[in-house]
Formats: C-alpha cells, sequence, structure tokens
C-alpha cells in the first residue's frame, strides 16, 4: 500500500485585475531602458535644444536683450508659429535618436535570450506585452517631445503680453497633437522593426534605415517619375508639413507641390498597420529554429 | 642597426607561408561570401542595391522618353549616385555587410570558430574584408550598371549612342569607380567601428553627420572623410535641394587621381589599425 | 619542441574581476580533468590556454607554442569550447569541412578527414543535417568532431559531457580514453567527476580563480592529511574486523557495507593502517577478499579541498 500526500495547494487569494499587469512590463521595461548610461546621456542631450529655444523665448520678451541683440530688426526673434514648428522638429530629431536606441533594448533582448515564451506563458497577454512596452517608449519620448514644447509655450505665455496665450492656443494644440502624432508611431516602428530583427546592434541601425532609405527611394521616385507623391515614403518631410499645418506655419511647399494632409494621415495609417502586423507576425511564445 | 633590422624584417616576409595564407584567404572568402550573398538575411541589401533599378525600369516602360528629358535624366542620375547610393544605398549596405563580419560573429556567439582556426587573425580580417567589398561591389556596382543602362537605353538609338560614346562610358566609368571607392571606403571603415563598438550603429551615425558637416570643416579635416573624396569624381555634378540640401558638401576642388589615391590611402591606414586590433580581440561573448 | 603545457604565473582581470590569478602549471602528456566549482576559473584557464582571451600577466606555452602564431599553434591544438552556437546555416559536416580547409589541405584530404572524424564522434546520419535543427547532444559531438578532426596534440574540452545521454557519455569517456592513450594531450573541465575519474592521470582542482591542487588523484587524496582516508574492505566477518581496528585504536569510524560483505573504515594514517591490517589478515580470524581505497577520487578530493558550497575548505 502506498500513502499520498497532498500537501500542495494551488493560490487562491486575490488576484490583480489583467489590465493592470501591463504596468509591470512597462516598470520592467522603463528599468531596462533606463539602465543604459547612454540613455541618460541621449535624454540630457535632446533636452540641450530646449535649454537654448528657452533663452531665445527670454530673448524676445525682453526689451533690453532683445535691442542689444537684434539692433532694430523685430522679425529677428518673432515667437510664432515657425519658431514652434523649428522646436517640434528639433526635438522630433531627438525623439528619433532616443528611440533607435531604447526600443531595441525593449523587445530584442527578449527574442535573442528566447524570453517570449516564459513572458507569454505569464497570464499577460501579447497585446498586454506590447502595451507595456510602448507605455515604457510612449512615455519616455513624452519627456523629450510635447512635454518640454508645452512648458515653452507656457513660459512664452507667462512672459508675454496678456493675449499672446488665447491668441496662439493652436499652436499649443498643434505642440501636443502633432508630437503625440509621431511619438507615437515612432513607438510603434521601434518595437516592430526590433521585433524583426532579433539584435540589438542590427535593430538600431535599421531604425535609422527605415526612415532615411525610403526619403531617398522617395526622392528618387519624385525625380524620375517626376511626380510630387514620392515625397510621402519621405518621413520627416511629410512630418513637417503636417506639424506645419496643425501649428499653422506659413507654408513652405510651392503651390501645386504640397501634398494633401488626406495622403499623409493615409499613409502614416498605413505605415502603423504595417508596423502592427510586424508586432502580430512575431510576438509569439515560440521559438523557431530551422533545421 | 637600421639595415639589420631590415635584412631581419625581410628574412621573416620570406619565411612566411605566402601560398597557405591564399588558400585561407581564398576559403574564408568563399565561407563569408556564401553567408553574405547566398542568404534570406542578404535580401535587403538587394533591396537597397536595386530599388533605384527597380523605379527606373518601371519608368523606362510606363513613361515617355523625348529627346529633350535626356540632360535631366543625366541629373537625376548622377543624383542617385550623389545622394542615394553614396549616403543612403552604399552607407546602410555597407554598415550591415561589414559590421556583421566580426560584431556579427561576436553576437551570434560563433567568431571563436574562426579564431580557433590555424590563419593568422590579420588574414582573417583582411579575408574578411576582402569578401565584404566582393559582396558590396557585386551588389552595387551591377547596379549602378543596370541604372545607368536603363536609363538611357529608354531614349532608342540615341541612348544606345549615348552608354557606348567616350562621354557616356567615361560617366559609368566614374560611377563604377565612386561605388567601388565607397564600398571601401565605408566596409573599412565599419570594420573597424564594429571591433571598437559593441554597437557601431550610433558610431555609424555619427559618421553620417560628420560627412554632412564634413564641408565646414578645415581642409585638413576634411580629408577624413569618404564622401569628400567621392564628390570630387562626381562626372556630373549636381546641387542639393531640400532634405538632402543637408546631405551635399562642397570641398575644395582635387582630382579625381588624387581623390581616388587619398581614399585608398584611408582605406589602409583604417585597415592596418583593424588588423592591430584584432591582434588583441579577446572573445567575451557574455558582455554582448 | 617541449611535451608539456606551461603556465608561467598566469593572472587574468576582467575589469575588476578577478578570472585566474597567478596559476602556474607544468602539464605533462596524458588526461588531465580541470576540476572546480561554476565560476572558478577553469574555462578562464582553456580560454587563456587558447589565446581567447590574452593573459593580464604571466607567460602561457603549449608544447612551447604561442597561440599568438595562430598558424602553427592551432595545427597542434584542438579546442571543443562550452559556447553552444555555430555560423548560420551551416550543414554538420561542412562545419567540419570548411575547418579543416582553413589548415591548407587539399578538399580530398580534408573530405577524408572529416568523416573520420564524424564517425569516432558518431554522428550518424546528423552529420548531413543543418546544425540548427541538432539536439544539445549532437552539437556537442558535432564540436568535438570539429575539435578532433585534423589530429591535434593537444586537446582541449570544456565540460564535454553536458548534453549527453548516459550511452553518449560513456562513448565519449572511450573516445577520450582512446586518444589518451594514443600519446594524445587531454585537457578536460567536467562536472560529471565520478565519470572522468575513471581516465584522467590528474587532476588540477581550481576554485575562484585559484590554484588549490594539481597531479595524480592518488597522490592529491594523501596530500590532504587532514582528511582521514576511507577504505573499504571486503571480508567474510566485517563486525569483527571492524572492532580489531578500534581495539588497536586506529580507526576513527567504521560503518558496514549495505550487503554485510564489507566494511568502510576511515584511518587518519593510511601507512600504519595497512601494515595493521597486514597481521589481522596473517592472524586468519578474517578472510580478506579485497581492500580499495574509497574517497581518493576526484569527486572526494572536490569534497574535501573545495566543499559542496564552492569555496575552498
Amino acid at each position: 500500500m502506498s500513502v499520498y500526500k497532498h500537501d500542495y495547494r494551488a493560490y487562491t487569494g486575490e488576484v490583480t485585475p489583467l489590465w493592470t499587469r501591463v504596468n509591470v512590463l512597462a516598470r520592467y521595461a522603463f528599468s531596462e531602458a533606463w539602465s543604459s548610461k547612454i540613455t541618460v546621456t541621449l535624454f540630457t542631450l535632446s533636452l540641450a535644444p530646449i535649454i537654448v529655444f528657452l533663452i531665445l523665448i527670454y530673448v524676445a520678451n525682453n526689451p533690453i536683450a532683445r535691442a542689444l541683440i537684434t539692433r532694430g530688426n523685430p522679425q529677428a526673434f518673432a515667437i510664432d508659429a515657425k519658431f514652434f514648428l523649428k522646436v517640434i522638429e528639433m526635438q522630433s530629431w531627438c525623439a528619433l535618436v532616443v528611440t533607435a536606441w531604447i526600443a531595441p533594448r525593449l523587445i530584442s533582448f527578449d527574442l535573442s535570450d528566447n524570453a517570449l515564451p516564459i513572458l507569454l506563458s505569464h497570464p499577460i497577454s501579447r497585446v498586454g506585452y506590447i502595451s507595456g512596452k510602448f507605455i515604457a517608449l510612449f512615455s519616455s519620448l513624452s519627456a523629450i517631445t510635447w512635454f518640454p514644447c508645452l512648458l515653452l509655450f507656457a513660459y512664452q505665455g507667462y512672459s508675454s503680453a496678456e493675449h499672446w496665450t488665447a491668441a496662439n492656443l493652436p499652436i499649443a494644440f498643434g505642440l501636443l497633437v502633432g508630437s503625440l502624432i509621431w511619438i507615437a508611431f515612432l513607438s510603434l516602428l521601434g518595437l516592430a522593426l526590433s521585433s524583426w530583427v532579433k539584435w540589438r546592434v542590427v535593430a538600431t541601425g535599421v531604425i535609422f534605415a527605415a526612415v532615411f532609405v525610403p526619403a531617398g527611394v522617395g526622392g528618387i521616385v519624385t525625380a524620375i517619375m517626376r511626380t510630387k507623391w514620392g515625397f510621402l515614403l519621405n518621413l520627416p518631410f511629410i512630418m513637417s508639413l503636417l506639424w506645419q499645418r496643425l501649428l499653422g506655419a506659413p507654408e513652405f511647399m510651392r503651390s501645386g507641390q504640397s501634398i494633401p494632409t488626406t495622403a499623409i494621415v493615409i499613409m502614416l495609417g498605413l505605415a502603423c498597420l504595417l508596423c502592427i502586423a510586424m508586432l502580430n507576425a512575431r510576438i509569439r511564445a515560440r521559438e523557431v529554429v530551422r533545421g | 642597426m637600421m639595415n639589420a633590422k631590415a635584412e631581419a624584417f625581410k628574412d621573416d616576409l620570406a619565411q612566411q607561408p605566402w601560398s597557405l595564407y591564399l588558400t585561407q584567404t581564398r576559403r574564408l572568402t568563399v565561407i563569408e561570401l556564401r553567408r553574405n550573398l547566398v542568404s534570406w538575411r542578404a535580401s535587403w541589401i538587394y533591396f537597397l542595391a536595386f530599388v533605384p533599378t527597380l523605379i527606373i525600369f518601371i519608368h523606362l516602360l510606363f513613361d515617355s522618353h523625348p529627346q529633350s528629358t535626356m540632360s535631366d535624366d543625366s541629373n537625376v542620375l548622377a543624383g542617385i549616385v550623389q545622394l542615394y547610393y553614396i549616403r543612403l544605398g552604399i552607407f546602410f549596405g555597407c554598415l550591415g555587410i561589414f559590421s556583421r563580419l566580426i560584431r556579427g560573429e561576436m553576437i551570434e556567439r560563433s567568431l571563436h570558430f574562426y579564431l580557433l582556426a590555424p590563419v593568422r587573425r590579420e588574414i582573417l580580417l583582411l579575408s574578411k574584408f576582402i569578401a565584404g567589398s566582393v559582396s558590396a561591389l557585386l551588389l552595387f556596382v551591377t547596379a549602378i550598371v543596370a541604372d545607368f543602362v536603363l536609363m538611357y537605353a529608354a531614349y532608342g538609338p540615341a541612348g544606345r549612342a549615348y552608354i557606348l560614346s567616350a562621354t557616356g562610358l567615361a560617366q559609368l566609368e566614374a560611377y563604377v569607380a565612386i561605388a567601388v571607392l565607397a564600398c571601401l571606403g565605408y566596409g573599412a571603415v565599419f570594420l573597424l567601428l564594429s571591433m571598437m563598438f559593441r554597437n557601431p550603429t550610433p558610431a555609424a551615425m555619427l559618421v553620417l553627420g560628420w560627412e554632412a558637416i564634413n564641408p565646414v570643416m578645415p581642409s585638413l579635416l576634411q580629408k577624413l572623410s569618404v564622401a569628400s573624396y567621392l564628390r570630387h569624381m562626381m562626372p556630373v555634378s549636381i546641387a542639393g535641394e531640400g532634405i538632402f540640401a543637408l546631405l551635399t558638401v562642397e570641398t575644395e576642388p582635387v582630382s579625381g587621381w588624387v581623390a581616388a589615391l587619398g581614399l585608398l590611402m584611408l582605406t589602409a591606414v583604417v585597415l592596418i589599425y583593424s588588423c592591430y586590433r584584432i591582434r588583441k580581440l579577446e572573445i567575451r561573448y557574455t558582455t554582448e | 619542441m617541449s611535451d608539456r603545457i606551461v603556465f608561467e604565473d598566469v593572472s587574468k582581470f576582467y575589469g575588476e574581476v578577478l578570472g585566474v590569478n597567478r596559476i602556474s602549471l607544468s602539464i605533462p602528456p596524458g588526461i588531465t580533468t580541470l576540476v572546480g566549482p561554476n565560476g572558478s576559473g577553469k574555462t578562464t584557464l582553456m580560454n587563456l590556454m587558447t589565446g581567447l582571451v590574452q593573459p593580464s600577466s604571466g607567460r602561457i606555452s603549449v608544447l612551447g607554442l604561442d597561440p599568438g602564431d595562430a598558424t602553427g599553434f592551432f595545427r597542434n591544438v584542438g579546442y571543443c569550447t562550452q559556447f553552444d552556437s555555430f555560423p548560420r546555416g551551416i550543414v554538420g559536416w561542412q562545419f567540419v569541412l570548411d575547418s579543416l580547409m582553413l589548415h591548407g589541405m587539399n578538399k580530398a584530404d580534408a573530405y577524408k578527414l572529416t568523416m573520420e572524424a564524424l564517425d569516432r564522434a558518431q554522428l550518424g546520419d546528423a552529420a548531413g543535417r543543418q546544425i540548427a535543427g541538432y539536439s544539445k547532444g549532437m552539437r556537442q559531438k558535432i564540436r568535438l568532431a570539429q575539435a578532433i578532426a585534423h589530429h591535434p596534440r593537444v586537446l582541449v574540452l570544456d565540460e564535454p559531457l553536458n548534453g549527453l545521454d548516459p550511452v553518449a557519455r560513456a562513448e565519449s569517456l572511450a573516445l577520450f580514453e582512446e586518444l589518451g592513450r594514443e600519446g594524445m594531450h587531454l585537457l578536460i573541465s567536467s562536472h560529471i567527476l565520478d565519470e572522468v575519474d575513471r581516465i584522467s592521470d590528474r587532476v588540477v582542482l581550481i576554485t575562484g580563480g585559484y590554484l588549490i591542487a594539481e597531479g595524480n588523484i592518488h597522490q592529491v587524496r594523501q596530500e590532504v592529511r587532514d582528511k582521514p582516508m576511507q577504505v573499504l574492505i571486503r571480508c567474510d566477518h566485517p563486525e569483527l574486523l571492524a572492532s580489531k581496528m578500534f581495539a588497536i585504536n586506529h580507526c576513527v569510524e567504521a560503518r558496514l557495507h549495505a550487503d554485510g560483505r564489507g566494511v568502510f573504515l576511515r584511518t587518519a594514517d593510511i601507512d600504519q593502517f595497512y601494515s595493521l591490517l597486514n597481521g589481522i589478515a596473517v592472524e586468519g580470524l578474517v578472510k580478506i577478499e579485497s581492500v580499495a581505497p574509497a574517497d581518493d577520487d576526484a569527486n572526494a578530493i572536490y569534497q574535501y579541498l573545495i566543499g559542496s558550497d564552492g569555496s575552498a575548505s
């Protein structure tokens, strides 16, 4: 006769709601992203232009400083939609650099260490996994894009004459929406490409290439086919057009050469869908061994 | 004293098993070529090289080609070589190919197999460089030749005559020489960067930035740029516009030969330093 | 050409982390087992020996050859590393053949040696398949085949029994034994001490980057005088033998064998012990069938000198 002791009891205590578990992944992703000194350095460097823009706003609003520097040219330091377009463009380039560094750290390590099967064997869905990583990247990028941009806007509103803020609220709206669109797209692009190339080193290069190479290809299409639609492949270019329209800055393309906003939105939408499809194909609890 | 050292050096050179080195170089090159070119993973380099060819081919098939647009197309072709191939296609292609040669093997934890073979590390490095260069050249030179032929073939007899004319051939020769030098120059730089840094991409992006700001640098510093040498060899000069203005450099005039020699010397210096680095290279995969 | 592997005061630091410290060894031909806990410096020692890492100080020579001269060095040395990765997209036999071709051999010779190595490593039909699809044991075998294919004089094996099933382990051990008999230098690191112990001529114990002991296993055991030695005596009256030994106040511990036909006796002075045992045997009260040391194997030495927690005792 055998005696079997059934001492083992499964956990029957309370569990947190499913949606809050995304925060666990986000927290780990944050800690992974910021564990590198290079992340901190890049983040600090990304805020350097903000200091420069802050000084410019101060100078523009200080009569003595303005008189000394502009020497009677009132247009030299105009704080308007064009100025904030420069701000958002600069911060967006910084966001691209930070994405190329952070995004591969969030996903490539899991893939190269074959950690996905372990992570996804927990009660966390694939959507939850990507959301956790997305939150970490999106929040990090927010800290160098829309947040400092809006602080600059607020500082300008505080420093300038009474009605400036009310009259220029569309700029604040443009800064917020324009930045959110860009960083949401960058986050998706960074995660999708990192999930496809597996190795972090390669992923960093591919993220840059994914922005620059289509721009070059778009340039070729435009030049050879004598059409403006090639510019749609030039992400920095179409984003600049979009920001310019959101902020209400003057059009910088010749009429007839410009791209309609609808086309830009459709292009960005298609790019996002492609990224989601890429993530859907790769973020799975399996390891493919070809033999 | 110096003579004795020189003699000893000569003796040492004479005693080296050169035929074995040659065999090893050939073998390593074949192994690397197999992996660089005959692999699904290499498809993105094919894309980088041949996407302009595809666009030109579509242009050939569907667009009309009045004689008057031939000079415009010459400018477009020059723009493709100067602004796409040198700045983007060959740049990112070489970054991918040459970074993989050493750093890629370290990431995949397979470099030790080469370091445990009876092959001098310098031979290993140079063989890998040769294989990388052959891969890059095969793709990008073929693509540029195809671009050139397709671009002018669309103009019928006049186009064909231009391709075979002295001017046309000189233009093609210049483009091919530019592609060769770009592959060698960028290849050597990226090979070295991949040995110096665990992630060579940020450094490569700095190189891209350096190439962009190089024209405002003093003359001496301009000599440390791959693109500045190549610009002097362009048969058709074009002005940058829009985003490409950032990527366009203006440097003091230098003859084509001096530019080519300068770039080859730059490549040689970088390779010599890489040979020194690989002798000191240690296998520590845990830090990858 | 020297016939020894020599480490002269070799140290290796990874930044501030100690790899190995002031190791001096002179290893003659035969099978040498490198024993130590995880992180003790065994792999570092092997990597130093083959030039995969450079020593921070000291000098290493293998049969008088320097790892810096790769051409001469790796014709004589084969290293089966612990790194479980291979060049991408390669099939088993191609992997071994590529490696042999780098020796400058013609294709026919290289092919012949490839087949011989694959046969010795018992890889079978798997040699024609992509390595990416191999099991852990097959990957171990293909690494071994690659390391022995060029008939090296020195074979360095880092945990060569990992991932092998009991049959494959026995086959590998038989191969090592055969290679050792053929006059090859074998340096093996392994955690499966019981099995390696049977074929080893000598042992090198290392922990925390420090050399603890080296030499013939029996000699090393006898050097460990503060730990009483255990001897298994097979006889017809083990209780009587134990009581006689205790009566003359020599043994410190006695334990009957599970089958009741032997006794484990522990003694602090092995020479004196054997002389007393001879006396008892001559008396004829106990019929002794066999006498064998029970704790002078690598496992016991490991326990005594390094301890189960890996800290040298």
